[in-house]
């Protein structure tokens, strides 16, 4: 456990913490961008560098663009005008929240890796490109394809939901 | 191509039942008359090339599905898509501008295939579907018409009138199983006519089928249920409850002959309900007001007749009538229906007469129908009946008691057909409106009919002239060996029936012809309300077997309402419970959320603590 | 280290899970979402580095694929709805209830 380890999760927490209090909405999404692109370091940093550079590229470029694109598009003035309908449900949340942390944390509390960490480097090569190609297009073969389907209809989905001159102003 | 018979009408049920209301008008009645008229070339050429077998595996544990085109089946067949095409073509006139057009050429098609598959059956349970299948046709047709209340409590009569034939149908065929384990008609008859076993046992099955056919064939006491069925369109009551569907229990006589040329006791009980019949209806025709009521009697009269043939056993000369009246009464009843058709669904006798002036197609066609049912010499009736009196006589199970009833019915049938005529065609015409002329697509079918109804009578003629129905039907039914008279003495017979019939005629026509006018006796009278009602058979029914049974069912229904009461209040509870629940529902996606993620964790929490 | 991830893990699911539910802004709820998916992402990681395997790597890669479609939709739904109802508050939709 080193000072890089600790320094990396600390940042995540704050960025996270930062992208659910923020009030306004293009800081939040900034923040979560931010969490994105330090979770891709830690990927690279746990043996997983093809996975590392996907997360940023796709999460941190592609997914964040598109929520900053949409937050720019409809919020002209602040995200969450008005007062909250459920003022009790703040706290509560809270509460929530400490509970399935807690239950996260004793379940996670006890694990013990059952290979060794220089087996685990091996096995892993650490986690390039080279290694990740066979695994995709070998063992994951049919879930690529069902997910590159998948991605097809939610691209034309997308579309079929916003086409022009349906479902004007009600 | 036996199947294929079969399956031609069954699609045009589905063709019309499913797409028929994108149809114009006529195309479903030409499309259903097509249909049934093809099924009419493949009997026929079947018949020609000698009769065909259509076997499809089992269809229950040693049962096959076994179809078989013999000489029998083929005549029946023959007239049953014969005559059904002739009736199609009639009804594209008669139902024209009806709002149910495709759904009525629909249940026709339905009915023919139905009519077929009993026809054809070479085993008891097959037969019973088509059975059941014509019950189901019928009850849709008569029910045709079924926002009328009294229309659809008709066709529930006739539907549930016949189920207690059907349930001796389906004893007889377990009792028939458990006897020589198996149904198969052919198999049957060859263990019957091997070895008599168990004649007591063989007795009940041949008298359970003949429950069977009392039902089905509206013989006495389950009568009641064919007077009703007018309520359906005119062509369902020439069809199906005058030409074919109704003579299927003749066919099942006929089909089980083998059983009962062997039983002398369960004959005798045939022929006698038979004669009762004829009777009966003859009697109650004269009471009847209503134009089509009148021909439904002596529908039921002349089944009488034939279960008469079937019982003395001369299988043939019952099948012949079937023939016979299958031209004649379709005639009478197609005739009735272009004049209730010609005064706009007037179907009151009284308001009819002097119809010959406006009809005269209609006219020629009604007379040639009554002469032949009536029995006037040389018309297809004449022959028919007159074999049939003849064959009480010289048949082993017949007797000169039948002989006689059943040429007093014979005279009575005479008087009613001439009533029947006098009524409706002579005389000053009574009702109101302008009668008119059918439409030719109604009036060249019954030209068909008619030319029937008065020549179809020189296929079987007596000894020592030609007879080509007899040697044409023998191989498929049982053989029993008649004392044939004198041909002096049959021939000294037909005069006797002739005699007879011209006699009720000229009577009938006496007393009928100003019968409106002049004043009737009153013992007529008395007799003409009795036989009105049917000589009150429905109120017996009513009281002895509905009511009681209607007041077990409103017992049962209070006890009944009494569970349904406890069973109310405890979904009264379930109701409380769930209008509380139902305030969980607040409509805030928040909400959900937090119960989902809260349940989630307590969820993990109690796995991992566990 | 495995268990120190595993832990930032669940502290991030559970900032996930309060954002989901304090938050009143369709897009700011989706947000959280993501973050919670990525959470899981990460304790999937980590578990995969523990076992040495590919092969849950390969799953990680699907995982975040599928993100990207969801979102692709999810989006569209807020924008279709900011459309016809001029408002992206959860709240707003609450006609749904018993």
């Amino acid at each position: 456990m080193n000072l890089v380890h600790l320094f990396l999760g600390a940042l995540l927490l704050v960025t996270g913490f930062l992208a659910v209090r923020l009030k306004n909405a293009v800081h939040a999404a900034l923040a979560l961008a931010a969490n994105f692109i330090l979770m891709g370091v830690v990927y690279m940093l746990l043996e997983a560098r093809f996975l590392g550079w996907i997360q940023i590229i796709v999460y941190a470029g592609a997914i964040m663009v598109l929520f900053v694109f949409v937050i720019m598009l409809l919020y002209a003035k602040e995200a969450e005008p008005g007062v909250d309908p459920l003022p009790g449900l703040r706290p509560a949340a809270a509460g929530i929240a400490a509970l399935g942390f807690l239950a996260l944390l004793y379940a996670f509390s006890g694990f013990k890796a059952p290979i060794t960490e220089e087996a685990a480097q091996a096995a892993l090569s650490g986690g390039s490109a080279e290694v990740m190609g066979p695994v995709l297009w070998q063992t994951w073969l049919y879930a690529v394809l069902l997910v590159a389907a998948l991605l097809l209809v939610a691209t034309v989905a997308a579309v079929a939901i916003l086409r022009p001159g349906e479902g004007g102003k009600r | 191509m036996l199947i294929l018979a079969i399956l031609l009408p069954l699609a045009g049920f589905l063709i019309l039942g499913l797409f028929g209301k994108r149809f114009k008008e006529p195309l479903p009645g030409i499309l259903a008359s097509g249909l049934v008229l093809a099924s009419f070339v493949l009997v026929v050429l079947m018949l020609l090339s000698g009769g065909a077998k259509f076997v499809l595996g089992d269809w229950l544990p040693g049962i096959p599905f076994a179809l078989l085109l013999d000489h029998l089946s083929g005549y029946m067949a023959l007239v049953v898509t014969g005559i059904g095409f002739l009736i199609h073509v009639y009804a594209i006139g008669y139902m024209e501008k009806d709002p149910g057009y495709s759904r009525f050429f629909a249940y026709f098609n339905l009915f023919i295939a139905m009519m077929l598959i009993l026809v054809f059956a070479d085993s008891y349970p097959v037969m019973f579907i088509g059975w059941e299948g014509v019950g189901l046709a019928s009850f849709l047709l008569i029910g045709f018409w079924y926002t009328d209340w009294k229309n659809a409590k008709s066709a529930r009569k006739a539907f549930i009138t016949n189920r207690i034939g059907d349930l001796g149908f389906l004893l007889g065929m377990a009792l028939l199983y458990s006897l020589f384990g198996t149904l198969q008609i052919s198999e049957l008859r060859a263990t019957v006519e091997e070895s008599l076993v168990l004649p007591t046992g063989l007795a009940l099955a041949g008298f359970l089928l003949f429950v069977g056919a009392v039902g089905k064939s509206a013989q006495l006491p389950l009568m009641v249920w064919l007077p009703d069925a007018m309520a359906g369109p005119t062509p369902v009551s020439a069809l199906i409850h005058a030409a074919t569907m109704v003579t299927a229990g003749v066919y099942l006589l006929a089909r089980s002959s083998f059983l009962y040329a062997n039983l002398p006791d369960v004959s005798y009980w045939i022929a006698l309900i038979g004669l009762l019949t004829a009777l009966y209806g003859a009697l109650s025709a004269f009471g009847q007001w209503d134009i089509k009521r009148i021909v439904a009697y002596s529908t039921i009269s002349q089944l009488g007749y034939m279960f008469l043939a079937a019982g003395v056993g001369a299988y043939w000369v019952a099948l012949f009538h079937v023939m016979t009246h299958a031209f004649y009464k379709a005639l009478l009843f197609l005739a009735s229906g272009s004049v209730i058709h010609a005064l706009g669904g007037e179907q009151d006798v009284r308001k009819m007469g002097g119809l010959k002036k406006y009809l005269p197609k209609t006219h020629l066609h009604g007379l040639i129908g009554a002469l032949s049912l009536a029995g006037f010499p040389l018309f297809a009736g004449f022959w028919s009946k007159d074999a049939i009196l003849a064959a009480t006589l010289s048949y082993p199970f017949g007797g000169i008691g039948f002989y006689l009833v059943g040429l007093f019915t014979a005279f009575l049938t005479a008087a009613y057909a001439m009533r029947w005529y006098v009524l409706v065609f002579l005389g000053e015409y009574r009702g109101k409106g302008h009668p008119h002329e059918a439409p030719p697509v109604m009036t060249i079918p019954n030209d068909v009919l008619a030319f029937g109804a008065a020549f179809a009578g020189f296929l079987a003629l007596p000894k020592p002239l030609w007879n080509l129905i007899e040697p044409f039907l023998a191989p498929a039914l049982a053989h029993l060996e008649a004392h044939e008279p004198e041909p002096l003495v049959e021939w000294g017979l037909l005069l006797l029936s002739a005699a007879v019939a011209l006699s009720g005629l000229y009577l009938g026509y006496l007393f009928f012809k100003d019968y409106f006018k002049k004043k009737v006796p009153a013992w007529y009278r008395a007799f003409e309300e009795a036989a009105l009602e049917g000589f009150y058979a429905d109120r017996i029914y009513n009281t002895f077997i509905v009511n009681p049974l209607k007041e077990l069912a409103a017992f049962l229904g209070l006890a009944d309402r009494g569970l349904d009461a406890g069973y109310v209040l405890a979904a009264g509870g379930v109701g409380i419970l769930g209008r509380i629940l139902a305030g969980l529902q607040t409509g805030y996606v928040r909400f959900y959320a937090a119960l989902i993620l809260a349940f989630a964790a307590i969820f993990v929490l109690w796995g991992v603590v566990r | 280290m495995n268990v120190f991830y595993l832990m930032v893990s669940a502290a991030l699911f559970a900032l996930g899970a309060y954002g989901v539910l304090a938050r009143r802004s369709a897009i700011l709820v989706f947000m959280s979402v993501e973050l919670m998916l990525n959470a899981a992402n990460l304790a999937l990681i980590v578990f995969a580095k523990a076992w040495g395997s590919l092969f849950a790597q390969g799953a990680a890669v699907l995982l975040i694929a599928l993100a990207a479609a969801e979102v692709a939709v999810g989006l569209a739904l807020v924008v279709a709805i900011y459309r016809t109802r001029e408002t992206t508050l959860v709240d707003d939709l609450s006609e749904l209830k018993g």
